[in-house]
């Protein structure tokens, strides 16, 4: 028993020192050489509003990476966040922030929109505007494009919960199992219709849809920001405010009942804000798998009979960091898609821990 | 908290000082449900005087667990009216009637991640507000109702590794937390062995609330309950108190067994005796026509 309080309040530590280094370290990672100094000495400069004077350094560290590595954490934060929620109150340790075939309307919008500036010969280069992102700097053609796929994929995430919704109603009998099927099929519908889009569209939109589904966070900046850490922030605080009803959720939709729950109108809302969440992030970064799966798994394994909801957004917020610095550092003169990394990564770390518990337990 | 307000306005008493005349706790009258077109209850009338134990009795498919999902709300009836404290619950918002009424249901699902104390905290929920915490108050309790049921040395474990006995125990100090002014228990005495039968009962009848329990065993019944409700497929068969209940001609009708009945040395209530050979009896003379 001592061991194991000890060894949590060891990884919490260690959790705390990781929180603190994180801005400074994944700032000096990338394609520019930016030592870790660098850095600290931009942030003082800042904080301490000594010069005014930008040098190339401090507009990278300031303009490029620094709203990069906070999108990452929220993005991170929101999607654990999301799919923890959904694992309690659906009571199915597979739901995830995708579940109700958010990710597939959202591709859907995205196809769409894609192929209108396709077939009205908008679209050239957006491929190669889509890899360089906000980097290529290049104009108007670009700047449209990436206002409007995010716009489609949010509308066509709203799409499939509104499909979702209407088809679990608001009665108590089944709506899990209700819920969860019809996510199902409305994910698969959106697919084929997106395939089927995708088939007649050019190949150029075909490989900058699949880059954006596989998500980046290469076209940060201050201003797209506020969005996300709005919605994140505001349904973080509402969650813990719901800490209560949630948790008795846990324990069967009958007791949470006899506890004073408005089970089905707790879990409509608890949906729709976890939908809200996913659909923010997934049109400002595109389609980041596993993340809303797999993290609050591994908070819950590695942190035992605790109902850790800060925990697995923080959890979830600095893995996403370390995530995209591996992308943008794994090879030389090029990025990586972070949802290669994140599923790659992610599922290798969450087997061995599966492992280690099995062996331990 | 709020609803307690509400009844001293009425004029009625919370459980620090019980009225000297019998108060209703719960007054049910009329009430029916059906589904899908099948009748599960029928004209059920019946009242539970404040600080009483009524025991709800009746073979397998009676509709003991539907009536008490009636009462605690889970199902809403077709046709009838159920007061609580002269209140009828439908009006009643799901957080006030969770603060007065309490209910141990019969299992939990099973992926569940939580330690016990966890569990009994989880009487709190209608208590709090959004961000409220768990004062140090709320803690003594916790540690109080854990200790009145037996299982204080096991808070910090997992409530899944417990035995079937002791998640009974814990779903109980659960309610204790809850501070309810009703008590509702389905079946509370499944999976446990004959001293914590005895044991969870008489728990429960010391905590000097009103308490509706499903109970399979008559003695257990007879020697526990202030009065019993026997319900056959969906209606009151009998109502009173377990002398005038349980007499063997209607052990015989409702439950289609042999019994004698005579007085238990102690307690001067009904004792129940079952007889046996129910098998040859319908294999061989088939006496009765029907058996078990």
């Amino acid at each position: 028993m001592v061991t194991l309080l000890t060894r949590q309040q060891f990884m919490l530590l260690a959790l705390a020192i990781l929180t603190l280094m994180t801005p400074i370290a994944a700032t000096s990672f990338g394609a520019a050489n930016i030592s870790f100094m660098d850095v600290i000495h931009v942030f003082t400069n800042k904080v301490a509003n000594i010069t005014q004077a930008s040098g190339m350094t401090e507009r990278i560290v300031m303009e490029l990476r620094l709203p990069r590595i906070l999108l990452a954490f929220v993005a991170g934060a929101g999607l654990s966040l999301a799919g923890s929620v959904l694992q309690t109150v659906t009571r199915n340790p597979l739901a995830d922030p995708y579940l109700f075939g958010i990710s597939s309307g959202a591709s859907f919008g995205a196809v769409v929109m894609l192929t209108l500036f396709t077939s009205s010969g908008f679209f050239d280069n957006v491929a190669m505007a889509a890899h360089s992102g906000i980097f290529s700097g290049s104009g108007a053609l670009s700047g449209l494009l990436w206002f409007s796929l995010p716009l489609g994929a949010f509308i066509g995430a709203s799409l499939s919960v509104l499909i979702v919704l209407a088809l679990s109603g608001l009665g108590l009998n089944s709506q899990v199992e209700r819920m969860l099927l019809s996510g199902v099929a409305t994910s698969f519908m959106f697919g084929a219709l997106t395939s089927l889009l995708l088939y007649f569209a050019s190949p150029q939109a075909t490989a900058s849809v699949l880059f954006w589904s596989l998500g980046s966070f290469a076209k940060a900046s201050w201003s797209l920001l506020i969005l996300p850490t709005l919605v994140v922030g505001v349904s973080l605080l509402i969650i813990l405010g719901m800490k209560r009803q949630i948790m008795a959720l846990q324990a069967g939709d009958e007791t949470a009942h006899t506890l004073g729950v408005n089970v089905p109108k707790l879990r409509l809302s608890m949906l729709l804000l976890c939908s809200l969440i996913t659909a923010v992030l997934v049109a400002t970064c595109g389609g980041i798998g596993f993340v809303g799966l797999m993290i609050p798994h591994t908070v819950r394994m590695l942190f035992p009979g605790r109902q850790p909801i800060l925990l697995t957004a923080l959890v979830g917020g600095l893995f996403m960091v370390w995530i995209d610095v591996l992308a943008r550092c794994l090879l030389g003169n090029q990025e990586l898609p972070v949802g290669i990394i994140t599923a790659a990564i992610g599922s290798l770390f969450f087997l061995l821990i599966l492992r280690r518990r099995r062996v331990v337990g | 908290m709020k609803l307690s307000a509400i009844q001293t306005s009425h004029g009625l008493n919370s459980k620090e000082t019980i009225p000297a005349s019998p108060q209703v706790a719960l007054d049910v009258s009329h009430l029916s449900w059906s589904i899908d077109g099948k009748t599960i209850l029928t004209d059920i009338n019946f009242a539970l005087p404040t600080g009483q134990m009524l025991g709800l009795i009746g073979p397998n498919g009676a509709g003991k667990s539907s009536l008490l999902r009636c009462l605690y709300r889970f199902v809403r009836p077709t046709q009838g009216k159920i007061t609580l404290f002269d209140q009828d619950i439908e009006y009643l918002s799901s957080k006030a009637f969770a603060c007065s009424v309490a209910v141990v249901q019969q299992d939990t699902p099973h992926y569940f991640d939580m330690t016990t104390e966890q569990l009994v905290s989880m009487g709190l929920t209608p208590h709090k507000g959004m961000f409220d915490t768990n004062s140090s108050k709320d803690g003594e309790r916790i540690a109080k109702a854990l200790e009145k049921v037996g299982l204080s040395h096991k808070m910090h474990q997992q409530y899944e590794r417990l035995s079937g006995g002791e998640k009974q125990r814990a779903l109980i100090a659960r309610a204790i937390v809850q501070q309810p002014q009703l008590l509702i228990l389905d079946e509370p005495t499944n999976h446990l062995d004959v001293r914590y039968q005895i044991q969870i009962l008489e728990l429960v009848r010391s905590l000097g609330i009103s308490v509706i329990a499903s109970i399979h065993d008559l003695n257990l019944a007879s020697a526990l309950c202030d009065s019993l409700l026997l319900i056959h497929n969906g209606e009151v068969s009998a109502m009173g108190t377990p002398t005038e209940v349980l007499t063997e001609a209607r052990i015989g009708d409702v439950f289609g067994v042999c019994a004698q009945v005579s007085v238990h040395p102690q307690h001067k209530k009904p004792l129940i005796s079952y007889f046996y050979g129910y098998y040859d009896a319908t294999h061989n003379a088939d006496e009765r026509g029907e058996g078990e």
